[in-house]
Order: C-alpha cells, then sequence, then structure tokens
C-alpha cells in the first residue's frame, strides 16, 4: 500500500481542511483531483509530515504519519508547486545540495546530481545560475532535486504549470518513465485532466476535504452501455442518416458515430442496420466516459460543483 | 538523441542520520559566503592580531627562560618592565597571558561584528527572498536544524576569528614556554576565550538571524546590525556622559553614570570577555606591579638627584644639574590610575551583561520562530 489515511481531520482555526478523509491507495501513479480548496495540499502536507493532525491516523509506505515524519520525508521526493529555489546556486550546486539535506556526502550528491540534471534534460545548463532559468527548467529543476536521493515516492504539485507544449510532454514522459519502468510511486497533483490521464492508473478525487472517488482510472471510466461508438470503412454519412431515420440519437464524435440505442436495442440492431444499408462497420465499442466525466460526476454526486481553477481537459 | 543515454538510475548509496543534517546548511552557507571576496579578506585580516598574540605569547615564553635569543634586548627589557615582573616573570604569567588575549579578543570582536555584517543579513533574507523555506522543510529536516544550520555559518565564520586563532596562539604560547606548569597557570585563559568566542557568535548569531527574518532585503537587515551595534554604543555613551555632573562625589558620578553602558551591546560583550577571562585581576596585578615600581623609581630619582644627579627613574640620562623636582604622591594601591580603574573595578557586574544578551538571544529565538514557521498552515 502507498498510503492509507484514516479519519484524518485537519482544521486552521475556523477553516477544517480534511473532514475525515478516509483514504488507502496501492503503490503506483496516482492522479490527485479537486477542485480549489478541496484539501489537496494539505493532504500532500500530511502525507509528508509536514503538519499536526487534529485526528485521525496513517501511514505512508508503511511509516505513521505521525511517528515517522522524517523517514517519510526521506523516503519521498516533493515537487512544490511555487517557485521556489536555494538562493545564489547554480543547477548543479542546487541539487547537490537537496542531495545534502536529504543525507547524501557531498560527493555522492554532487555525483548524483550529474546524473539527474542529465536524466531531466538540463546537464547542458547545470553550471548556470539557476535563477537565470526559465519556467519550464526551473520545474525541471525542481523535479531533478526530488530526485536526488532516488524517493520510493515522488509527489509532484502541478509540475507542469508553466511549461511550454513541448517540454510539457517532455515531463509528462519522464513522469511516465518513473512510474512505469522504473517501479517509482507518483502522486500527481494536476488542474489537466490529460497530463493526469498520461501519467496514472489510478486517481482520487477530493473535494470539501473528503474523497469523492478514488480508483483505477479505466474502471473509473465505466462503460455507456446504452451508447457505442461506430466507425464504417464507407458511407459513415449514410449510414447516419439511416439510423437518425429509425428514431436512434446520432451524433458525429472524433471520426466516428456516437450512437444511442433505443430502449430494448442491443448491438445486434446496428449490425442489422448496416446489412441491410450496405455499410461495412470497422468498429463497434461501447463507449466510455472520459476523465471529465468521473471527475465532474464525483462533484456533482458530492453536492460540488467544479470552481475556477479546477480540473479541465484544456492542454497546456 | 545521445549515443549513450542511461535514462534514470537508481541510487544505492548510503545516507547520514537525521542529526547531521544542519551541517549541510552550515556548510553550505560558509561555502557560500567563502564566494564574496570581502569577506575573504576580512577573515585573513583577523588573523594578524592572532599572529601578533602568538609572537608576543612566544617572545614572553623564551623571556620566562631567559633565553640567549633575548639576551641583546635583556637590558631594553629591564628598562620597561618594573623589577617585580623582570625578576620574576612567572608570578606575572597568568596575568600577562590574561592581558594578551584580553587585547586579543576585544579587536577581534570589533572584527566579528563587522564580519557578522558581511556574512549574516542574506542567511535567511534571501531564503525568504527566493521562497525556499518550503524546500528546506520539505526535506528530511526539522525546522530547528534549519535554524541551527544557519546559525552555524556565524558560528563557524566568527569561530575562525575568535576560538581558532586563540587557540592556536595558546599552542603556541605553550610550545616556547618549555614549562608544563603554564597550562596550570592559564587554562582558564583559553576556556575563557573558548566561552567568550562561544558568547559572541551565539548572541550576534542569533541576533543577526532574527534581523535577517525580518525582511527580505539584505541592506535593510544590515542596517539592523549596524544600529544595534553603533546606535547602542552612542546612546549609552551619550547617557554615560549627560548623567556624569548629577553626583556631587566625582568617584559617585564615574562609576553610577558608567552603568549606562549595560546599554551598548559592545560593551556587554566587553563585560561578558573580562568576566570570562577574569581581567580585572591581572589588571590589578600589572598595574599594581607598574605602580610599585613607579614609586620606587620616583623614591630613588630624589635621592639620587640629591646625590649623583642622575636622570628620571635614575636612568643614566635626561635633564641634569636641575633642581631636585617635587616627588610625586605615592599612589596607593586601592586606587588605580584612572584610565584603569573601570578595567579593576567594572561599573555595572557581569551578570547584568549576561541577562541583557541571554534576553536579546531568547528574543531572537521567539522572533526566529515566529517569522519563519512551518508549513502547518493554510496558504
Amino acid at each position: 500500500m502507498l498510503f492509507q489515511l484514516r479519519d484524518v481531520t485537519k482544521r486552521y482555526k475556523q477553516v477544517t481542511a480534511l473532514r475525515g478523509l478516509t483514504v488507502s491507495m496501492p503503490e503506483g501513479a496516482i492522479g490527485l483531483l479537486g477542485p480549489n480548496g478541496a484539501g489537496k495540499t494539505t493532504m500532500i502536507r500530511t502525507l509528508l509530515g509536514l503538519i499536526s493532525i487534529n485526528a485521525g491516523e496513517g501511514e505512508v509506505l508503511g511509516m505513521d504519519i505521525r511517528r515517522k515524519r522524517l523517514d517519510i520525508r526521506q523516503a519521498t521526493g516533493f515537487v512544490p508547486e511555487d517557485e521556489c529555489l536555494f538562493p545564489g546556486m547554480s543547477g548543479i550546486e542546487f541539487v547537490g545540495y537537496a542531495g545534502e539535506l536529504s543525507g547524501m556526502r557531498p560527493r555522492d550528491a554532487m555525483q548524483r546530481a550529474h546524473e539527474v540534471l542529465d536524466y531531466v534534460g538540463l546537464i547542458e545548463a547545470r553550471y548556470r545560475k539557476a535563477d537565470t532559468y526559465s519556467t519550464g527548467m526551473k520545474q525541471r529543476l525542481k523535479l531533478a532535486s526530488a530526485l536526488v536521493h532516488d524517493p520510493r515516492l515522488l509527489i509532484l504539485d502541478e509540475p507542469t504549470n508553466g511549461m511550454d507544449p513541448k517540454g510539457r510532454e517532455e515531463l509528462l514522459a519522464m513522469a511516465r518513465d518513473l512510474a512505469q519502468a522504473k517501479g517509482m510511486s507518483l502522486l500527481f497533483s494536476s488542474h489537466l485532466l490529460p497530463d493526469v490521464e498520461a501519467v496514472c492508473d489510478h486517481i482520487m478525487v477530493m473535494g470539501g476535504g473528503q474523497l469523492l472517488a478514488s480508483g483505477r482510472i479505466d474502471d473509473l471510466k465505466r462503460h455507456e452501455g446504452r451508447q457505442l461508438m461506430v466507425r464504417t470503412k464507407t458511407g459513415q454519412n449514410e449510414f447516419a442518416q439511416a439510423l437518425k431515420a429509425r428514431g436512434l440519437e446520432v451524433e458525429p464524435k472524433d471520426d466516428g458515430l456516437l450512437v444511442s440505442l433505443l430502449d430494448g436495442d442491443g448491438p445486434e440492431y446496428l449490425w442489422r442496420l448496416a446489412s441491410e444499408t450496405g455499410v461495412q462497420i470497422r468498429s463497434l465499442l461501447p463507449r466510455r466516459s472520459t476523465l471529465e466525466e468521473v471527475f465532474l460526476s464525483a462533484l456533482a454526486g458530492a453536492g460540488q460543483s467544479p470552481t475556477p481553477g479546477s480540473p479541465t481537459a484544456g492542454a497546456a | 538523441m545521445p549515443v549513450f543515454d542511461q535514462g534514470y538510475q537508481h541510487w544505492k548509496g548510503t545516507l547520514s542520520g537525521h542529526a547531521g543534517r544542519w551541517l549541510a546548511i552550515a556548510r553550505q552557507g560558509i561555502k557560500a559566503q567563502l564566494r564574496n571576496r570581502r569577506t575573504k579578506y576580512l577573515v585573513i585580516a583577523a588573523w594578524t592580531p592572532a599572529l601578533i598574540l602568538a609572537g608576543f605569547l612566544a617572545l614572553w615564553g623564551l623571556f620566562e627562560q631567559k633565553a640567549d635569543v633575548l639576551k641583546p634586548f635583556m637590558d631594553v627589557i629591564k628598562t620597561i618592565l618594573p623589577l617585580e615582573i623582570f625578576e620574576g616573570p612567572r608570578t606575572f604569567r597568568s596575568s600577562l597571558w590574561t592581558l594578551a588575549f584580553d587585547a586579543f579578543l576585544w579587536i577581534e570582536t570589533g572584527l566579528a561584528l563587522i564580519l557578522v555584517l558581511l556574512v549574516g543579513p542574506d542567511l535567511i533574507s534571501q531564503d525568504l527572498r527566493y521562497n525556499a523555506i518550503p524546500l528546506y522543510l520539505s526535506r528530511p529536516l526539522l525546522r530547528f536544524q534549519y535554524f541551527l544550520g544557519k546559525l552555524g555559518v556565524i558560528v563557524g565564520f566568527l569561530s575562525m576569528v575568535t576560538v581558532v586563532p586563540a587557540f592556536i596562539a595558546y599552542v603556541v604560547g605553550i610550545t616556547f614556554s618549555l614549562d608544563w606548569s603554564v597550562v596550570q597557570d592559564t587554562w582558564r585563559v583559553l576556556v575563557g576565550s573558548v566561552v567568550y568566542g562561544l558568547v559572541v557568535a551565539i548572541s550576534c548569531g542569533l541576533i543577526m538571524l532574527a534581523f535577517s527574518s525580518l525582511s527580505r532585503n539584505s541592506r535593510a537587515v544590515a542596517m539592523l546590525w549596524v544600529a544595534l551595534w553603533l546606535i547602542s554604543g552612542v546612546i549609552a555613551g551619550a547617557l554615560v556622559d549627560s548623567t556624569r555632573n548629577r553626583f556631587d562625589d566625582p568617584a559617585t558620578a564615574g562609576k553610577e553614570s558608567e552603568r549606562w553602558w549595560a546599554l551598548s551591546f559592545g560593551a556587554n560583550l566587553n563585560r561578558i570577555r573580562e568576566a570570562a577571562l577574569n581581567t580585572p585581576e591581572a589588571y590589578r596585578q600589572v598595574v599594581s606591579a607598574f605602580q610599585s615600581a613607579a614609586a620606587q623609581a620616583a623614591e630613588m630619582a630624589q635621592g639620587q638627584m640629591a646625590g649623583r644627579n642622575r636622570g628620571p627613574f635614575g636612568l643614566p640620562f635626561g635633564p641634569r644639574n636641575r633642581p631636585p623636582a617635587t616627588p610625586p604622591p605615592p599612589a596607593h594601591p586601592m586606587e588605580p590610575p584612572q584610565m584603569f580603574a573601570s578595567r579593576i573595578n567594572p561599573p555595572f557586574p557581569w551578570t547584568w551583561s549576561a541577562g541583557i544578551l541571554g534576553g536579546l538571544s531568547l528574543l531572537s529565538v521567539l522572533v526566529l520562530s515566529n517569522r519563519i514557521k512551518s508549513l502547518d498552515r493554510l496558504r
């Protein structure tokens, strides 16, 4: 188990950031979604042992969040959302220093800093002052400093913020590589659902300091039994007309047709109709809901509505 | 695409324990500050008094042994030193070592305050400016260790110019004395120097860190430090002068008014140094020896002028064939010359200074704790 929290409550004076949060997530890449004020940052800080909770208990990587705070941080790498730098250092010094703060010997830290800067694509710029880096480079630098001590869990808070599309793609590819090929667990908090979908295999949706939904993305994106995605080899428009003429709802989607079946009809109805109209069906699949729908449905189920800054399907 | 792309590799080295993490901060801070040329030059310059101290202790060791190398200078030394010291230097060993270290540490304190001015302002203010605190606190590091690391930078630099050179000079002094009894006589000087060095480093360090946490602007922090150091001294001096005329008895006036020095940051450090080294006792012994020598010289001069009409202090030079001068009244052993009066009888107890410096340090800790909060808060 990557982490589990049981009945965790955290209050800041009048504000209750976490309300009896209970969640259990397996190792792997976890996407953390939720509107602003959902308690995502407080949950991340709870996992890192940076805050004292008012009630509840939990473990991260099998370590108690109250008693093993430093050990948890030792086993964790954190890429914060805000722009933050160790002042006056070059890239290589920055990462080496982060390694030393994690307990690496100076020589080990410096050697490792070269390796991880190479991995994140900053090897050429490693002797430049970090405060002269672009936003994207600073994000990569923060990732390198979070990786320097080879954590078991990497927490990324809005890692693609401010990055250009190419840089974003590269960073997502790195996150995917770490999670899928290198066996590192990820907690990936992002407003960009395509980013989460590109990297994670599990998600947890938070709202109002509680868990609204969690599970494997593939499982959550459920089959919409009454809707089918149809792609034909030829005559797609004629086929759409034929379907409409028989009272079915048809909507062009991507390069196919999204067909809503009538009650009592099954997929075989479409096969029969295709045969009658002389259209060759290339694929016929039940439609699956998107991550955005999963997210919105989770919020709707909790009586919440997305706020500005909530996860969206838009790309950076 | 590189020809040889390793990709991400796991790391299999060993990590140190949590307790020593602050050392990384201190080490990095010292390394960063030593890149500043002015800091480097000041540290080097601060070693000059240490060389002089070591030289003095070495010479004193040779003088105690009446080493051959000093023979050509013995006559000159004899005219400078009172006979009591010249003939029994070991009796005065502890006092002269104390005064030498006192003078050394007095100079180093001034340099240390400048060094703190160069090294300290950036320590926390820059972290605030660059929002580095979350980076530190999300590592396996406690807030206390962060402060300790930053304090370690100042303590490191101040030790470089106080404790370390004092220790080396002490070792040099012992080496040249060729007498192990010197350790027995002077260990207190070394302990006092180390204690004083740590008091300066910790009190200055905590105060500077507190200042540094108050602003993101390092220049503003530097100005606060200068204000504490210089303005407190100026205010204390002004109060001493203005209250001196309130008392009819000049002796009481001096003593009472000089208590205002307790408001001066520098004077409090000096008072702690006097207590740590026990300089009043050393001054008393040495000044008393010089006073006795002066009185004897005056008596001899009076007798000899009546007879052989030699120069002052019985020396075979100086104005001759003049009418005998009125001998100076013999100095009372309890009344030292005015310039040493406050050294022998400090105007206020050292506990006042300890209380003031302790209070400032405690206040600094509270400021630090309040300004550099943990991440246990809403954004």
